[in-house]
């Protein structure tokens, strides 16, 4: 009788409450778009490295959430058992990433905003790799513009024709263009949460943590992420030709007074 | 002088000797000496045009790369794809 209602039980609350997680924070990170809490933050990145790893501002630093991807790439675990952010309830949710190694990610959603009110990622082995806390919130949350602009449709199809041979790792798509400065270009992946910058440059870079490169041709090929080396280093080792003509149609026109 | 003298002063003249191989290559080198023209120095131009042209090309074709950047370079990158205020 009792494994009977225990899982009776189980049905009732915890597997709905799972099966719903992914839309009910897909509902949190739309809400965001247009809501915000402010306050006083604490932030902490401990990579990409920097001199002074911690500051304080008075809004949570953007993340470019993608919730679509999010959903398709990472299994989300909500606990409504977080002890409160700042004062306020929270339900907290745990993002696992489905394949591949990448970060991992835990976000505080106010329960009566339905915003985030801390998030931080974690890199494979558990180490803290950037986390943004709000430590005192303002009483009312701010209407605001958030958001990031749609993938370009067939730049997925450009970048490999631009970088035959490339293997993106598991998850990560191309979802923005830039041209660089002092030539080549820089191409952002994402797999809903975490970012990888891919870069065409005529000069090489020294290997680091999170940054692997390749010379293809006459020119040298970047990937920099929170990902192991071994895993850039795979994204990257089946190149045969690195070529920025297939983007130009992505890139704004250089005269362009954006 | 006899004639059995003279016989064998003929005989020798007609047998040769190594000193008469000697001089005829003494008289032969000479006579060569003063009858070809005066040695040319060979040019010294063309090699040299040939090896300044290949280094030139091998500069141009292993282009000395551009020291590798720090990396800085890919954080900077990175850091301008992670959102505003990171």
């Amino acid at each position: 009788m009792r494994p009977a209602l225990a899982l009776a039980l189980a049905l009732a609350l915890g597997v709905p409450a799972q099966a719903a997680a992914p839309e009910d924070l897909t509902a949190a990170l739309r809400q965001a778009r247009t809501l915000a809490a402010r306050g006083e933050a604490e932030v902490r990145v401990y990579f990409p490295p920097r001199a002074v790893p911690t500051r304080t501002a008075a809004r949570l630093p953007a993340v470019p959430f993608r919730p679509a991807l999010l959903a398709r790439n990472f299994t989300v675990t909500r606990r409504d058992d977080a002890p409160p952010v700042a004062g306020r309830e929270v339900i907290r949710y745990d993002l696992t990433p489905k394949a591949g190694e990448a970060a991992h990610w835990t976000l505080w959603i106010d329960r009566a905003w339905n915003v985030p009110l801390a998030y931080e990622e974690r890199f494979p082995n558990g180490a803290l790799a950037r986390r943004a806390a709000l430590t005192q919130v303002q009483p009312q949350p701010l209407r605001v513009q958030a958001g990031v602009p749609p993938i370009p449709a067939g730049l997925r199809g450009a970048v490999l024709a631009a970088l035959p041979g490339l293997r993106f790792p598991p998850g990560f798509v191309p979802v923005a263009l830039q041209a660089r400065a002092g030539g080549g270009v820089t191409v952002s992946l994402s797999d809903g949460v975490n970012v990888l910058a891919l870069v065409i440059a005529p000069r090489n870079v020294r290997p680091a943590l999170g940054v692997a490169s390749r010379r293809v041709g006459g020119r040298f090929v970047w990937l920099v992420g929170n990902l192991p080396g071994e895993a850039l280093r795979a994204a990257l080792s089946g190149l045969r030709a690195a070529d920025e003509a297939p983007l130009g149609t992505f890139l704004p026109a250089p005269d362009s007074k954006r | 002088m006899t004639d059995d003298d003279l016989d064998f002063l003929f005989a020798q003249a007609r047998v040769q000797t190594p000193a008469d191989a000697g001089a005829a290559e003494r008289f032969l080198a000479r006579h060569r000496a003063t009858l070809a023209p005066p040695p040319r120095r060979a040019p010294l131009w063309p090699p040299l045009l040939a090896a300044a042209a290949a280094v030139l090309a091998g500069v141009l074709v292993w282009r000395p790369a551009a020291p590798a950047l720090p990396a800085s370079a890919a954080y900077d990158v990175y850091q301008g794809t992670l959102g505003e205020g990171w």
